[in-house]
Order: structure tokens, then sequence, then C-alpha cells
């Protein structure tokens, strides 16, 4: 199944949102962390881990999801709460720390959570497998339509979650698809240093199905995806979808990357450059009305960065509350 | 013949008790279900439930707390209120993670968006010669965690009626019963006292409301789970030697109620704390430290806690009775704070 | 008056179990098909129905150790 036109549109104004934002964001990070560089500094404080390049996993899945479905993200999780609609300007003003941002500042980052979409995020790798999949069984034990997706990366799939999790997913056949973001690096440790069986590999032993899509490329991960969406939603059961994407920039801002071969680095390509030039191509959108859809997700981001700025930091007595419901 | 009784109540164990809870929680809200390992078996506290809630609400799973408490919190976020039985305390240290930095912090992480619905029901405590990985008790370390509220019931009334209250919470909330008054098969008779009378209806019992079992003026011995039990034996021993000593189980440690500790302790004005679980950092100095930040100076003589002396459940039975709190040890306390050691 | 008896096909074993509590007190008025006692033979926990509604009079304390076919108490009907 290939994605439509309106499809297609939509995965690129959706990366091309993520990727304005993080190169904002990028920006921004860098004010009060000069010359020296302390991570607490700053407007936008804390870790920060980009999705430059991995823009297309995000969009290739989340483009076949709906309503009914929830979505968990990891402590990358930009690109893919952003794929799922999440509120961005309230998503930036989380990133800010203010008053005004999806959690009110308590969550930051890594800590991504919007109830309006069904979007939450799991700051601890692999840990966000099983509140996914509880998603699922929510919605098998309620005879709801939907199904649950969780994004993780390479390093994720050898942590003892992943397999309790994709076990119970098989077993129980949960309409769940966990998704492998191989970006080829585990902070900088990369699969075949780490990795006996690669996970989508092992999909037999969890009775769930599965397959790797090389290539980085919106319309190959649509197909897949297409495939790994309709075996959860036909009740077939679960899914581990491993997507090749690249990671342009370190693991977080300020890791310089020196384990990695120049070469490497120098041969890597940006999906969203090429997706552009295949859009104009294939004559899905004329260069005019690309550069409209540029303006106004430019537009967007701009004032979403600034509701971020620009709105109040939460009262400090403010960490006492919602503890509890 | 005795004068006739008409409908007198019904003792129940524990174990009873709270699963009368829990089967009219479940009948009353189709969102309960149970998860968790051996749900026909070790503990009894779900035996037959399937039989009239399916398997769909009984969920058995595999050997996989991390991944089942994982997939518990996620249908907690997705509004279900998942009740997940771990036999053992001891247990959490496989899916610490899942309780503390997930169930525990989601809604404040997620700025209240996501509430975390979820009840624990957890064995604890030793006594009974199964070492140091199947004794412990390990409540403080789940009360130091913000997020997660700390219940434990010191007899079937409350079990029952606490129970309610955690099924009826939004938030994630421990129950945790010590097995050897938990009235369990196979650790023998349960302690009497904690059998009581519990109604049919349904009820609830409040979190941070402590309970007076027994009002004297004293020594104040506070006690919860197990050592209230304790404290009790240990209130009739002192009676024979002319201390009244009055017993004050906290029921919840978070919330705890330290207004109730403070009342008591300034009445008698000598306090005892008595605790099955490691003594360093522990439940019983944060019971101190209540009195300690209010007023000190309604102690009229240093307090004593009575707690495993920070060591490793030893096995022998020797050893493991030198560990445990019990009556006489809580004697020793008393008769010690009050100066006639 | 009912015999309260230990039934024959409670457990399945010939071991001996012990009676761990009753539900009601002595004197207490019970109904027929409800729980009244429980029963422990090694570490499962069997339950025992009143056979009868009506005044139950205990027979055997708990803590008893006791064997199938036993009478354990009578109820007396109203």
């Amino acid at each position: 199944m290939k994605p439509t036109a309106k499809q297609r549109i939509w995965m690129y104004e959706r990366m091309l949102t993520s990727r304005k934002l993080d190169e904002a964001v990028f920006e921004a990070y860098w004010e009060g962390k000069k010359p020296i560089f302390h991570m607490g500094k700053g407007p936008l404080p804390g870790e920060m881990h980009q999705s430059f390049g991995q823009e297309p996993a995000a969009v290739g899945v989340c483009v076949h999801l709906g309503a009914d479905d929830a979505v968990g993200g990891n402590h990358r999780p930009h690109h893919t709460a952003i794929a799922r609609g999440v509120n961005l300007k309230r998503m930036a003003a989380e990133l800010f720390g203010k008053k005004t941002g999806l959690s009110g500042g308590r969550g930051g980052h890594m800590h991504l959570y919007d109830k309006n979409v069904s979007f939450f995020c799991s700051g601890i790798i692999a840990e966000g497998m099983g509140p996914g999949a509880g998603f699922a069984l929510a919605k098998r034990m309620r005879k709801q339509p939907g199904i649950a997706v969780s994004f993780n990366g390479d390093g994720a799939v050898n942590q003892g979650a992943f397999h309790e999790v994709m076990n119970m997913v098989g077993l129980w056949k949960l309409p769940f698809i966990a998704v492998i973001e191989d970006n080829a690096y585990a902070v900088s440790c990369r699969p075949s240093e780490s990795t006996a069986v690669r996970a989508w590999k092992r999909a037999e032993a969890y009775a769930c199905g599965g397959e790797y899509v090389a290539g980085n490329d919106p319309d190959l991960i649509f197909e897949a995806a297409g495939r790994a969406v309709e075996h959860a939603r036909s009740g077939k059961g679960g899914y581990i979808l491993e997507i090749q994407t690249e990671r342009l920039h370190g693991h977080f801002i300020g890791d310089s990357a020196g384990y990695r071969p120049k070469e490497e680095v120098a041969a890597q390509k940006d999906p969203i450059p090429l997706y552009r030039q295949r859009l104009l191509d294939e004559k899905v959108l004329p260069a005019a009305e690309l550069d409209a859809l540029e303006a106004r997700v430019k537009q967007e981001v701009d004032a979403a960065m600034k509701f971020g700025r620009d709105s109040d930091y939460p009262a400090p007595q403010e960490a006492l509350e919602k503890v509890f419901a | 013949m005795a004068a006739p009784v008409v409908d007198s109540g019904r003792s129940l164990t524990m174990a009873r008790a709270g699963r009368e809870a829990v089967i009219a929680a479940m009948r009353a809200n189709p969102d309960i279900f149970v998860i968790g390992e051996d749900l026909g078996g070790v503990f009894g506290t779900t035996v037959g439930m399937a039989d009239e809630f399916g398997s769909q609400r009984i969920v058995d799973t595999p050997i996989s707390e991390t991944g089942f408490i994982g997939i518990a919190t996620g249908a907690a976020m997705a509004g279900m209120h998942p009740i997940i039985e771990i036999a053992f305390v001891d247990f959490i240290g496989v899916c610490y993670n899942q309780i503390v930095n997930f169930a525990a912090k989601t809604h404040y992480m997620s700025g209240g968006q996501f509430k975390v619905p979820m009840t624990m029901m957890i064995g604890y405590g030793g006594g009974y010669c199964d070492a140091a990985q199947h004794s412990q008790t390990l409540i403080a370390t789940l009360a130091h965690m913000p997020g997660i509220k700390v219940i434990t019931p010191a007899d079937a009334y409350d079990a029952k009626g606490l129970m309610a209250s955690c099924l009826a919470d939004d938030n994630l909330c421990v129950w945790m019963v010590h097995k050897a008054i938990w009235g369990l098969g196979w650790l023998g008779l349960p302690i009497k006292t904690a059998l009581a009378t519990v109604p049919e209806e349904d009820y609830k019992v409040p979190f941070g409301k402590a309970r007076i079992w027994r009002e004297g003026k004293d020594v104040t011995l506070v006690g919860y789970g197990i050592t209230v039990h304790h404290s009790l034996a240990a209130a009739d021993k002192l009676a024979a030697e002319g201390i009244s000593a009055e017993v004050l189980d906290l029921r919840t440690i978070v919330p705890m109620d330290r207004d109730a500790v403070f009342k008591s302790v300034s009445k008698t004005g000598h306090l005892v704390v008595a605790d099955e679980d490691y003594m360093n950092c522990g439940v019983t100095a944060e019971v101190l430290a209540s009195i300690a930040e209010r007023d000190p100076r309604v102690l009229q003589a240093p307090a004593v806690r009575v707690a495993n002396p920070d060591v490793p459940i030893p096995f022998s039975r020797p050893m493991e009775n030198f560990a445990l709190p019990d009556a006489d040890k809580i004697v020793a306390a008393a008769k010690k704070t009050l100066g006639k050691a | 008056m009912t015999d309260v008896v230990v039934p024959q096909d409670l457990w399945d074993t010939e071991d001996e179990g012990v009676l761990l509590t009753w539900v009601y007190s002595d004197g207490a008025v019970v109904q027929q098909g409800k729980l009244i006692a429980e029963i422990m033979v090694e570490k499962a926990q069997l339950e025992l129905e009143a056979p009868a509604s009506g005044r139950l009079r205990i027979l055997v304390q708990p803590d008893a150790v006791i064997k199938k076919g036993q009478v354990l108490a009578k109820i007396e009907s109203a």
C-alpha cells in the first residue's frame, strides 16, 4: 500500500516541523552554556536528545494512527511527539520548563505527555514498552478499537523489559507494535557490538510479526508500517518493526560523537531535503506550494518557541503539587 | 444454656477480608482487574475468582515483573484499575524501576494528565526461616519514594476497609500484609488478634488515620502490621507489672498520622516504636523525627526503637528470632524508656 | 439438629487437617450455604459451608487437628 499525495504532504510537513523545532531548540540550547558548558544553565537546560535525521521513522508510522491509538516515545521524543500531533506550543513551553508546558514544567524534554493524543514518554531505555503494551491490553479488555505503538532505539532491545513485554505481547496477541529506530548507535555502541540477534529477527521467538525496513525513506517506512499496523489491527497480535534511520548529530547536544569514523559521518544523507526533492520530481506539490508550506511551518515553530520563552515559570512551591491525583 | 447470640458477626482472616473488598469492587467496576503470577495459588487471595470474573480479568502472567507491572501501569494510564499481586516484597528488586520511576511518578511528570490508579497487593515479613531474600519488609524503601501510598492493615476489619479505599483511589497504593497475620495456609494458624469481625456490607477505612487498639498512660507503643500484635502482647505483659501501655497502630505509612502519634506521646511522655524492617533510615526513624520536629519536650526520656538491627535476615531460627522484633523486645524497650530496665 | 461434618470430598488425600477458624461464634445464627469455617490441609485453605440454617453449636475449637467425616458442630434448626 503506497501513501497518497495527501499523506506524503502530511509526512513532509510533520518532518519539517520537527526539524525546524529541533533547529530552534539547538540554537536556544547554547544560550547560557558558553564559554563553559554547564548542562543546567540557560533557558533550555538539561539533557537534549534531538531527532535530526530520524524524522522519517516517526512520520512513516504515525501517519497510520488515529484517535483510538496510543503512542509511547522515549528519551529522544521530539519527532515522535510532533508526528503524533502533540500540542506544539505546550511542548516548547515544557522544554523551557514553563508553567504553560504540557506538564506544567514537571516533565521536561524526556518526559513529554499529551493526554489529548494518548502520547507519553519513557526516560528510561525500554521501560516504556510495558506501559505501551498496557494501553493495548486495556483496549482489548474494554473491547475498544485501537493499537499501541512504542518507539525505542536499537540499544533498547537487550533490556529485560523488551524481552518480558514482547513475550507477553506474543502470548496474549496484544495489538502492540514495537518500533525500533536503528540509528546505528546506542550512544557510542553499535548493534554489532551489543546485539547477538537483531530485534526484528527475534519476532518468531515472540510469536509476533517482524520486519526491517532500510533506507530511512518515508515512503518505504509508510509501507512497512502499514503492514505492521494492519497486523495489529486485524487481531493477529504484535509486531517488531525495525527501521533504519540516521542520527545526524551526537547522542545528545554536547556529544561530539568522536567515536564515529569521519567517513561514516560524511556519508550520511539528510532525509528531509531528499524527500522534498522527490515531492517536486513526482509532482506531488509545486515549488511555490512547498515554499508556502515551509513558511507556515517556520511561523508555527517560531510562535511555539516564542510562547515557550514568553511564558512564566511555575511558582517554586508548585513543585509540591500533583504528586497524587 | 448460654444466652442466645443473634448473628454475632463474622470473624474472618485478613486474606478473606481483603478478598471480599476486591470481589465487591470488581463486581461494581468492570475496569478493575487482577494481574500477577500464580493467581490461583500462593496466597489464595484470588483462588476461584476466575470462575466468576473470567481469565480476562484474572490475568495470570509469566515470571516477568518488570513486564507486567509496566503493562499494568499502561492499563491504569488508559483508565483501568489493575490490582497487582506480588507474593514477596523482596521481589520488588526486579521491577523497582517500573514501580518507583513509572507508576509512582507518571501523574507528576505528566502534570496531572495521566492518573495511575493501581493497587499492589504485597506480602512481607519473616519469622519462619525463609532467609534474607524472602523475609524482608522493605516498607521504608517504598514509603521513601514520592508518589506511592503505603497501606499496612493489621487486622481483618482494616484489611477489607483499607483495600476498599485503595480500589477507590486514583493513585498507586501498595497494600501490604505481614505473612504471619494474613491468614495463609502455609504459615500455620494466624495470630488471633489479626482476626476480626468483618461486616458483610462494603465500607472504607480512611488513609492517614492511626488506630488506638489499647489505651494507656505510661508509654506509647507504636507499630504497624505485625508489630501491632507484638505490642498488644507486650502491653499484656507490662500490665502484669503495673505498667499501662497505649498501643497505636499507624495503619498507613504514607500518609502517616503524625498528629495521632504526637497526641499519644504528649499524653504518656514515653515512646517505643517497633518495626520488622531494617532500623537504619526506616519507619521507626520517621516516627521519632515526627516528635523531634514538632516538640521533643513531650518526651520525658529518650525514645527506643525496636527493629531489625540492619542485618540480612538469617535462616537459622535462633539467629532469625534474635534479629526480628517480638513482644519481649518491646517489653524491654518500654522498661528501658521508663527507666525500669 | 444438623451435624456439621467435614465432607469426605473436601480434600483428596487421607491427611489430617486443622480447623483454622470459625467465622461465627457459638450461638450465632447461620445461613445454609454460607461460609462458617476455614480448614487447613497442608498449604491449602478450604472452606466449610453451613449444611443448614439455624443456631451454631460449636463442638471443636480452632487449632484442633481434624479428620474427614468428623463432626465439628451442630446446627439447631430455627
